[in-house]
């Protein structure tokens, strides 16, 4: 099985959204998210939402299947985030269930939350699945960072699925163990802990073994290193960050005079 | 090859080593020479200290992973304490035994490219080594895939490419064909003899000693509690050691040095050579009159081994299809059948279905197209958990099933969770599975702190304990000595004696050879063949397009036909073989006519 089938990994899918020069693409996610928490109105949160889905789908080629795939635990918080907004945020109670108050404040600030959370998070889901990081990290040394703390940032996106996959293979593991208690909270508070310690100490050894093979490969021996693939950036790149700025703009605009 | 004594490239003299969190030394007063370009491979049985010598080579000791370090080491002339790791790596390149674990990016071609990128070595020559380097490890197909969508074989000749991609004198391999089919460790060793022929010193750190590698070694290493106990030419040591390597250490030798070694300590053959080829066994067998002889055994040990059973399949799948959801078809309309009792041995390539297959069986994964029946019914309506009653899988890595903090915790969970709550109890069969299993000692030890070979056998323990009806294991003997093998594989034998259907997933054809009853050999999702281990090891043709080869022993026995002499029963291990040899030359009619 091989690793691809899992969400959070690049795929040169021959997109607008694979040229465009990498780190316009971080300036583009760091646009978006400065929007939404400027944002004071839900519709906007909606309309950024779904102009950041369109541009996955339509100047990204994702599927919608990947994106629901990969986004389901987030969206589940966000809507999880947002009923907790419903509950306690101060106001006027508009509906009441039992013991619990619903605001008119929180009916506002819930959806608010949930589309900050959910787009920043597809933001950057559409930055990993368009952006080959080896290509990043080589913009990052370009525009001045160390390659070293660049290469960081490298390594980082790069054991993102591979933990995906351990974890993936431990619940698997796990699950034809039984469970010794009827207690479903219990087991899976123990399962989850379990995963955690298994995939830190996995981890921790991966991380020691490649620490190791860097410095046996001579990483970091000389201040440069020599790219034998380079990135270039094209005036066309700014098209996705100026269109976003426009439109964040105008629903702030449009927030304040409508 | 007797080596001759030129400057060595290698020279240890005197070392002891102590990793940084431990009190004893791992390598005791150890002095070894490396001559340059030869091929040189280093045994011993597990905690020797193989990898710990490894990493004196190349630098990572003492400039890496800390310790004490006391004596020397000299690598091309040079002290590795007066030395920095880039220069080092310049000379030797070691390849861990998990390569994959080295990779640092994405892409095939990059992961070659990385470390010349990092000395500053021009791009354009960097292109071409990439070119020469991926034409050498036959991957320039795969220049442009993802490192992770790598097959075994193609990631241990990445590993390789990547450590000459730094231009070293010598490489050191640690284990490079663990894990691999037989044709996939053929064709690693092949190219360490190419390496050699271009003028690379090589030490090989492995377990599969085959005829081929062991032919084309100059020097064998055995290191047995950090020391080396015997080094030199093949031939001397095989000759010297050869008895306490199989016996005391239980390090895997070829089939044909078991053989040669029994001829001269159990018939008396005086050799000048122990073979090691199917050729060199068969010369000595015909300077000793013992070609054309009617081999026949007292007793057929195989006639132990159960018969197919007739009764109604516990596992039965028709036709069954699973495409992955990035569009890999693992396996392409299969149809077989799981019966009651019987030690059946699921082969193939690495990425032939066999894990897809397991997965199906306990549930993990839920069939797409045909019809999987697990215990008369449909695999769909099979929960998980319920499943797991009926089936056990010993995964290929124990660490992911573990759930505790302790050995014993991990037996005693797997009884809990099947309601078996008396402590009195509990404790009874938990430790009657330590005793078994040769874990009585490590009760208390946290199951991530034990050694390959013991969280191998706790993984099973966990299993056995909940009494399954079908055993399934992934690379059951993966990582354990030939002593625990042989252990392991006598208990899964008892197991199946009892009733249990004993399903394991291997590469390893000795063991096939040995105990299954039965096997499916499998490649690109389909299944090629479904019966018995000695047909397979009749058709070349089948087992090259399952990438398998056949076991040394087989080979002889057919070449042993080939020449005249007459197989008359069932042979399936080395002593099979031997104790026919002897009955037979007791018997009247001991010669072929």
């Amino acid at each position: 099985m091989s690793t691809s089938e899992h969400g959070l990994v690049f795929e040169n899918r021959k997109s607008y959204l694979n040229s465009v020069y990498p780190l316009v693409k971080l300036a583009w996610v760091f646009v978006v998210a400065i929007g939404l928490f400027i944002y004071r109105s839900p519709i906007s949160g909606a309309v950024m939402f779904l102009t950041i889905l369109l541009v996955a789908m339509i100047a990204g080629k994702i599927p919608f299947q990947q994106i629901l795939g990969s986004g389901k635990i987030i969206f589940g918080l966000g809507l999880l985030l947002m009923f907790f907004h419903f509950f306690v945020d101060p106001g006027n109670v508009v509906f009441k269930l039992g013991p619990l108050h619903i605001t008119d404040n929180g009916l506002l600030q819930g959806p608010i939350f949930f589309f900050r959370l959910s787009v920043v998070v597809l933001a950057s889901f559409i930055l990993i699945w368009t952006t080959d990081t080896r290509d990043l990290m080589v913009s990052l040394t370009k525009a001045g960072v160390p390659y070293r703390g660049a290469f960081a940032v490298f390594l980082a996106m790069r054991f993102l699925p591979l933990i995906q996959k351990e974890v993936d293979a431990v619940k698997a593991a796990h699950s034809i163990r039984g469970k010794p208690t009827n207690s479903k909270f219990g087991h899976r508070f123990k399962l989850w802990r379990r995963y955690i310690f298994t995939i830190l100490i996995n981890g921790l050894r991966k991380a020691e073994t490649t620490a190791t093979s860097l410095e046996c490969r001579a990483f970091g021996c000389f201040p440069t290193r020599t790219y034998v693939k380079d990135v270039h950036y094209k005036p066309l790149d700014l098209i996705l960050l100026l269109v976003t700025i426009l439109i964040s703009g105008g629903l702030i605009v449009a927030e304040r005079v409508l | 090859m007797v080596i001759e004594s030129s400057e060595p490239f290698i020279k240890i003299k005197n070392v002891f080593y102590t990793h940084w969190n431990q009190e004893t030394p791992t390598l005791k007063d150890l002095s070894l020479e490396i001559q340059p370009n030869t091929i040189n491979v280093l045994v011993g049985p597990g905690g020797s200290g193989k990898s710990t010598l490894c990493s004196l080579f190349n630098g990572e000791i003492p400039h890496l992973l800390g310790g004490k370090l006391e004596g020397t080491v000299f690598v091309g002339g040079q002290n590795t304490n007066d030395l920095a790791v880039k220069n080092i790596s310049q000379l030797v390149g070691h390849m861990l035994q998990d390569p994959e674990s080295m990779f640092a990016t994405l892409y095939v071609e990059d992961e070659i490219a990385f470390g010349p990128e990092n000395l500053l070595i021009d791009a354009q020559e960097i292109k071409t080594s990439v070119n020469s380097l991926l034409e050498l490890i036959q991957l320039q197909p795969q220049r442009n895939n993802l490192v992770w969508n790598l097959s075994g074989g193609q990631i241990q000749k990445l590993g390789l490419a990547v450590i000459l991609a730094m231009h070293p004198k010598m490489v050191v391999l640690d284990e490079p064909t663990a894990n691999l089919d037989p044709s996939a460790t053929r064709s690693v060793h092949e190219l360490i003899l190419e390496l050699r022929n271009q003028g690379m010193t090589i030490l090989l750190v492995t377990r599969e000693l085959d005829d081929f590698i062991l032919s084309a070694a100059d020097q064998l290493l055995v290191l047995d509690e950090g020391k080396i106990i015997a080094n030199g030419n093949v031939q001397q040591v095989l000759k010297e050691f050869g008895s306490e390597m199989l016996t005391r250490l239980g390090i895997w030798l070829p089939e044909t040095v078991e053989i040669g070694i029994a001829l001269r300590d159990r018939f008396k053959v005086n050799l000048d050579r122990i073979p090691i080829t199917v050729q060199e066994t068969l010369h000595v067998l015909n300077q000793e009159n013992l070609l054309r002889i009617n081999l026949k055994l007292e007793q057929e040990r195989s006639a132990n081994r159960t018969l197919l059973p007739l009764s109604n399949p516990l596992i039965s799948a028709r036709n069954l299809e699973f495409t992955y959801n990035n569009g890999f078809k693992a396996l392409n309309d299969v149809s077989f059948d799981i019966f009651p009792g019987e030690m059946l041995a699921i082969v193939g390539r690495n990425g032939a279905g066999k894990s897809t297959l397991a997965k199906l069986m306990v549930g993990l994964l839920k069939p797409q197209i045909g019809n999987l029946s697990l215990f008369d019914k449909p695999a769909a309506k099979w929960k998980v958990e319920s499943l797991s009653e009926k089936i056990a899988l010993v995964f290929q890595n124990p660490e992911h099933q573990f759930l505790t903090d302790t050995a014993f915790d991990e037996i005693a969970y797997s009884l809990l969770s099947r309601g078996v709550d008396d402590p009195n109890e509990v404790r009874k069969q938990v430790e009657d599975w330590m005793t078994r299993l040769d874990l009585l000692d490590f009760q208390k030890i946290h199951p991530f702190a034990l050694s390959a070979g013991k969280k191998r056998r706790l993984g099973v323990a966990t299993m056995l304990v909940c009494n399954p009806v079908v055993l399934l294991v992934d690379e059951p003997t993966y990582g354990q000595d030939k002593e625990m093998t042989q252990n392991l594989m006598a208990l899964m034998e008892s197991i199946r004696k009892l009733g249990v259907t004993v399903v394991m997933i291997t590469h390893d054809m000795r063991l096939v050879q040995e105990y299954a009853s039965r096997v499916l050999v499998m490649a690109d999702g389909k299944i090629l063949y479904e019966g018995e281990p000695s047909n397979l090891f009749c058709s070349e043709e089948l087992l090259e397009s399952a990438n398998l080869r056949p076991t040394l022993l087989q080979e002889l026995l057919k070449q042993y036909e080939d020449e005249g002499g007459c197989v008359c029963c069932s042979i399936s291990t080395t002593d099979d073989f031997l104790n026919a040899l002897e009955y037979s030359l007791a018997s009247e009619d001991q010669y072929v006519n």
